[in-house]
């Protein structure tokens, strides 16, 4: 499956704030005096799965928006029959089968991540050879560099 | 008695674990309602793909977040909490004097 732009973008963008983001734990770490080998295996380790935890986030929207292409939508307001279970808690207008097909996708794809984050953790802390602080911190690094992009583009605009 | 405490201890731990993952549940129902919804949106309006893809990326990112802190708070409790609250609790038993 090819890779499509808006993802590999967005995944570069992520890559990157990970790269530094961890070169200042690092700093931080060697400040404080806790600097070695366990400290930069598990950066290695917890950002390396950060940034393939949303590679594979951006492959399951990418498959996602794909399923959409000429896809059969429901008209506004409307309903079809057999569709009524795929109404939202609030009772909102009813989803397309591609849309519910593309809902339990992500839920699927969610949980399986969370698995592979779960496994990369209890590696990382269990294994004397990671420092358990070095591998869980860099999972939370996405977050903060989808706040910094959006302060840039705000000052752009 | 030692042991009777340090079982507590670990399972009020797994516990606490188990209650820390619920939050690892509405991410992935927030998750899968906003991408339904962007996917409506792309049929509707295929040429705006680029940026309702984009959008809807960031928007998963951070709602992910949030199950994250979860595991996190999760796997600190099983795996970090027990030692330090056993050693605690040695730390005190050894303070009484007998």
């Amino acid at each position: 499956m090819r890779v499509q732009e808006p993802v590999r973008k967005a995944t570069c963008t992520i890559l990157a704030g990970e790269l530094l983001l961890t070169a200042v734990m690092l700093l931080v770490f060697t400040c404080l005096g806790r600097f070695d080998t366990t400290v930069l295996l598990g950066a290695l380790l917890g950002a390396s799965f950060a940034v393939l935890n949303f590679f594979l986030m951006g492959l399951s929207v990418q498959k996602a928006a794909d399923q959409m292409n000429g896809a059969q939508l429901l008209p506004e307001g409307g309903e079809e029959d057999g569709a009524e279970d795929e109404t939202d808690a609030d009772g909102a207008r009813p989803l397309s089968p591609q849309a519910a097909a593309a809902r339990k996708r992500m839920q699927i794809s969610y949980s399986l991540r969370m698995l592979m984050l779960v496994a990369a953790a209890v590696l990382g802390l269990t294994l004397p050879c990671f420092h358990p602080l070095a591998v869980v911190i860099p999972f939370l690094f996405p977050r903060i560099i989808i706040f910094f992009q959006g302060l840039h583009q705000k000052k752009e605009a | 008695m030692l042991e009777i405490a340090i079982g507590i201890i670990l399972g009020c731990c797994a516990l606490g674990a188990g209650c820390a993952m619920i939050a690892g549940i509405g991410p992935g129902i927030g998750e899968g309602n906003a991408v339904a919804r962007a996917c409506e949106a792309i049929g509707r309006q295929p040429e705006c793909k680029g940026s309702v893809t984009t959008t809807m990326l960031m928007g998963c990112a951070v709602a992910e977040t949030t199950g994250l802190y979860a595991l996190v708070i999760a796997i600190l409790l099983i795996f970090v909490a027990p030692n330090i609250l056993v050693g605690v609790l040695k730390n005190a038993l050894a303070s009484i004097p007998h």
